[in-house]
This record gives C-alpha cells, structure tokens and sequence, in this order.
C-alpha cells in the first residue's frame, strides 16, 4: 500500500513527461511548417505564374495553379530569332528579350567576383601574415559595406559621367565614359565587394599554418610561388565559397545598376525592373518567368555555401 | 637545388626584372603591395567621386546647363535641402521602417531559431527552406510581393473569408492606401530577411556549451531560468550581430519601394534612398543631391560607427573568451 503510489508516480510522470514533450514537438513542427508554408508561398506564386497564359494573369478569383501550362512566356524572353522579321520584332519587343542581360549580368558578375576574389585574397594574406594596416583594418573595411549605396551612386554618376571624360579628353584628346558600360559596373563591383572577400578569406587563412610557409621559404622558394602553391591550395574551398557568395551579391545588385546604366548595358534585376514600371500594360508572365531565371540558379548556388554560410554569418559567435 | 639555378639563370639573363622581383619579394614591399592594390581601388572608385561630390554640392548648378558654366555658390543646396520637408520626413520614414521590420524580424527570428535549436527531425529540411528567401533576389522579391498585393491577387483571396463577415469589398487596395503600402514595405521585408536573422541566432544557438545549460537543469533550474539567466546572455553577442547588421540594411532600403509603390501613394513609402534617387534621376538636380548625399552620408558614417563599434566590441569578446 505504501509502496505502490512511490513505484507507480515515476512511471505515470516519465509517461506524461514524455507525452508532454511529444506534444511540445508537434506544436514546434505546426509553427515551423506554417512559417515554411509562408515563406514559399510567393516564391510559388511566381513560378506559378511563368507558367499561365496571358488570360490567367489576373483574374478573380486567382487560379492557384495554371489550368493549362504554357511554356510561352519562357518562350518569349528567349527568343532568339535571326531571321528578318524576327530582328525587326525583336527591336520593338526588346524589353521581351533576355539574352542581352544575361549576358551583361553574367560576364559583369563573373569577372568582377574574380578580380575581387584574387586582390582580396592577397590582401587577407598580408593582413593575416605581415598585419598590414594594423589591428583595427579588417573593422574599418567594413565601413564600405555600410555606407547606403545610393549615397555611393551620386557621386559616381558625377565622376563615371563628367569627370572620367573631362578627365580624358585633356590627358587623352578622346571622350571615354565609364557610365554605361561593363568596365565601370566592374569596378565598381570589385571595390563594393572587396570588404566582403578580405573579411572572409580572413578566416579561411587564418587557419592556414604558418610554418608550411615557413618550410617552403627556407626550402628556397620565392614569396609568389609559397603564396601559389602552398597556401592557395589549401583555402582553395574557401576561395569557391566566397567567389559564389560575391557572385550572389552582385548577381542581386539592384540600385547601382539601375542608377549607373541606361540604355547599352542592362543586368538582369534592372530588366525585370523595366518591366514593372511599362505603362501599358503589365506583363506578369515574361516577368514571371524572367524572376523565375533569375532565382533559381541563385537558390542552387546558396543551398551549395549554405553550410559556409552558417559559419560565415556567426561573425565570431562560434567559437572553434 | 634545382630551383636555385633557375632563378640564377634568370638573373643572368634579364638583369633588371629579376632584381626587380627580387626588390618585390622583400618582406617591407612585399606586405604593401595587395594593401596598395586594394586601397588605391577604392581611392579611385569611391574616395575621388567623394570629393568630387563635396566640390558639386557647392555649385550652383542645374542638369540642363553644360558643367563648365556652373558657378560656387557657398552653402545654398545644403540650406535648401536641410529646409525641405520632404528630406526629414523620408529620413523619419527610414527609421521608422527600418526600426518596424527589424523589431519583427528579430522576434521572428529568434523564435524560429530557438524552435528549429530545440528539435531532432528534419532539421536540416527547415534550415534550407528557411534561408531561400535571403537568397532570392531583393528585385524578384520585390515584383513577387506585387503580385501578391494585386487587388484580385491570391492576398485579398485569402483574406475573402474575413472580408466577406465584415462586409468589406474583397478586393482591397493594398498598395493605395498610404498605411497598407507602409506595412505592405514593412512585410516584404520581413519576409525576405528574417532568413538572416534567423540564421544568425541559430549559429548563436547552436554555439551554446550544452554541459552548461545540463548542469543549470541539473541543480533544479526551470526551462524559463534557464533559457533567462544561462542561454540570453551567452546569446547577447548573436543579437547584437544581428541587430547591428540588420539595421544597416534596412536604413538602406530602397529596392522593394521602387518595385511595389515608386514612393507613393503620394509621398507616404518615400525613405531616404528613394528620396535621393528621386532628386537626381527624376528631377536632374544633381547639386542639391549631391548636398543631400553628403548630409546622409555625414548622419550614417554616426551610425556605422556605433555598429562598427558594437560588432567590434562583441566579437572581441567572445575572442577572450568573456561570453
């Protein structure tokens, strides 16, 4: 009679203990997928809509999935038409046509994530081996990140569009523009996204040892082949990751491109931007399909870093 | 060995280079050379349009005329830009979207995170799905949020049984109403950075020494102790990251304004980057924007600094070992 109460509570709390943690899950799993469940609803939406006829755009109530697919709006923006009539309709339609952005946004990104990558990485290393610029470097770098980019685009247009030319045509006798063209979005690229590639090649080399270099030094080897094949070997993963992250970031500019490009070079956001302002008429499928092609190479990419990323973003919150 | 007699083949043979790489590959030039590389970058493509920029804001100046006739004109742009309303009201707007969505984005956040920190199944699954918005790009973000917000778009669908009890027309105009197109910003914006702010705490969380917390539980501590006095504090640096960051980003915003309302209706969703954008590119007056510019600039290098100050001052911290 004494006993049975003491051996019987422990069991009966440890089966509510367990009930009541399985109830705390399930209500964790509820507000999760609910919150998943939002977060991809427009994302659906949009891949939804690349796929309507023109008639489905908009209608009410809205066809929550396409009662008959079409791949004509994927169609549309990649024409690629070189017979006569099809240049003539490419000319009036060019807003339709992707491939002129594409290419833009793809060399642009490419190469300035490149030359970024490389000053930055040499930079990182003489910060992390020689502490060039002192403790406080690798904080103040920051700062370029910082500053609004419209406060950064002003100026810019004033040097890119007056300046450079004035500038040539005394030294040079020529007029050369930096606005609206892929060299002067490069360079602006490389310089915004410097801050980023230093700060994070910072502690993939920081974890590099220094006596390899050591050893290879002494072994007779000159600075530039130690940095080439001792050290760039191993941050090579690193590299990847933070030249697809710099990818990303420029592939997603927006304000710069909009601010410092008009008619000649065009990247893809300022494209799909062109089109939300057109005044007759909005084409939500083209525009569909064009977010569509814009996302998803940039999801693959960021699923790849997403484990670097989790590091990355800790800012030092993690400790090794 | 074989090494060194390549090189001395290479002294002999092209005298001047070789000892210029020799020169170069001396440890006091060597250190310099990326650091002189990087910062002359930057001295070019932002220090010099910089001054340039201070220079122009104190010309008068309209776009209309050639640049060789503008003439100094002292502190006028800087008088006319500090007396316009609409400069300090889109400042005010700044703030007061940038401060609505990161309030909501940290709360959001951190109970994602904590929630996601707390289960076993199908971790990984929420951590990818989580992080996708942050990597959509902000302009698709932007046209996608247009859809949505649509009159006869899936938003006011949803909504239809709501509407419909209180007798409201079902098809609300979302991005004309001066407060909707607010928080129609406001919410988009949520949805596409709370992924990093819930991406910093889950790092914070995930760093959390759990003997700690076992032991906490052990000497007779409850879940709401625990989580109060052992796991906010070790936290504090995670939040201060993400609040440092996410400010930053969101006093910039700009991208999902020109996509969902260009400003308006009428002024009501104008921030500041929208603003300036507005002056110079619709309304050509570059050397009022130009004194614009640098008035921002001035009031957000005040902010950098704190931030900067504050990540410092954290990741500092954990460096000793304090947190």
């Amino acid at each position: 009679m004494v006993l049975s109460p003491d051996t019987a509570s422990p069991i009966q709390s440890k089966r509510q203990a367990m009930r009541k943690s399985r109830r705390r899950t399930i209500v964790r799993h509820t507000i999760l997928i609910l919150w998943g469940l939002l977060i991809m609803f427009p994302i659906y939406w949009m891949v939804q809509t690349s796929f309507k006829d023109s008639g489905e755009w908009v209608t009410w109530p809205p066809n929550w999935v396409p009662h008959s697919p079409t791949l004509q709006n994927y169609g549309q923006i990649f024409t690629f038409d070189i017979t006569k009539e099809g240049v003539a309709r490419q000319a009036t339609e060019q807003p339709f046509n992707i491939w002129g952005a594409l290419g833009d946004s793809v060399l642009i990104c490419t190469l300035s994530a490149l030359i970024a990558l490389f000053m930055g990485t040499f930079l990182a290393y003489a910060i992390s081996r020689f502490n060039v610029g002192g403790s406080k470097f690798r904080h103040s770098v920051l700062i370029i990140r910082m500053i609004p980019p419209i406060v950064i685009a002003i100026p810019l247009l004033m040097y890119y569009a007056i300046m450079v030319p004035l500038a040539a045509e005394t030294v040079l006798g020529t007029r050369i523009s930096l606005f609206d063209t892929r060299v002067g979005m490069s360079l602006l690229y490389i310089t915004i996204t410097l801050p980023f590639v230093i700060w994070m090649m910072l502690t993939f080399i920081e974890e590099v040892p220094y006596s390899l270099e050591h050893a290879a030094r002494i072994m007779g080897a000159g600075r530039m082949y130690t940095l080439r094949r001792v050290v760039l070997p191993l941050v090579a993963s690193g590299m990847v990751v933070t030249f697809l992250f710099v990818f990303i970031l420029n592939w997603a500019e927006f304000l710069l491109a909009l601010t410092l490009t008009h008619p000649d070079v065009t990247t893809l956001p300022v494209l799909l931007n062109k089109f939300q302002s057109a005044s007759e008429g909005r084409l939500y499928g083209p525009q569909a399909a064009i977010g569509t092609i814009i996302t998803i190479p940039v999801i693959v990419l960021g699923m790849i870093i997403q484990k670097h990323l989790i590091k990355g973003f800790s800012f030092g919150t993690i400790r090794k | 060995m074989n090494e060194r007699v390549t090189t001395v083949a290479d002294l002999r043979k092209d005298g001047i280079t070789a000892r210029f790489s020799a020169w170069l590959s001396q440890e006091r030039i060597f250190r310099w050379i990326p650091f002189v590389m990087v910062e002359g970058m930057i001295i070019c493509v932002l220090i010099i349009p910089f001054i340039l920029t201070i220079y122009i804001s104190f010309l008068r100046w309209r776009a209309n005329r050639p640049f060789e006739q503008a003439y100094l004109d002292g502190f006028r742009n800087y008088e006319a830009v500090l007396s316009d309303p609409g400069f300090w009201l889109s400042l005010g707007r700044t703030f007061y979207f940038a401060g609505s969505a990161v309030i909501l984005e940290l709360i959001i956040g951190f109970i994602l995170a904590m929630l996601v920190h707390r289960i076993v199944a199908g971790r990984r699954i929420y951590i990818t799905i989580f992080l996708i918005p942050m990597m959509v790009v902000p302009v698709v973000a932007g046209y996608n949020f247009s859809m949505i917000y649509l009159d006869s778009g899936p938003l006011n669908e949803l909504l239809w049984p709501l509407t419909s009890l209180l007798g409201i027309n079902p098809r609300i105009r979302w991005l004309s109403n001066p407060l909707a197109a607010q928080w129609a910003i406001i919410l988009a914006d949520i949805w596409q950075w709370t992924s990093l702010t819930f991406l910093i705490f889950l790092s914070g969380f995930s760093a959390l020494p759990p003997q700690l917390i076992n032991a906490a539980r052990i000497m007779g501590a409850s879940r709401a102790q625990v989580f109060l006095w052992v796991e906010l504090p070790l936290l504090k640096p995670a939040i201060v990251i993400a609040i440092v960051i996410r400010s930053m980003e969101a006093l910039k915003m700009f991208d999902p304004i020109i996509l969902l309302t260009y400003g308006g209706p009428g002024t009501s969703t104008q921030t500041i980057a929208y603003y300036l954008w507005e002056q110079v590119w619709q309304f050509n007056k570059f050397a009022y924007g130009a004194a614009a510019s640098i008035l921002v600039l001035i009031l957000f290098s005040v902010l950098i600094f704190v931030g900067i100050y504050l990540l410092g001052r954290q990741s500092e911290a954990v460096e000793r070992g304090e947190v």
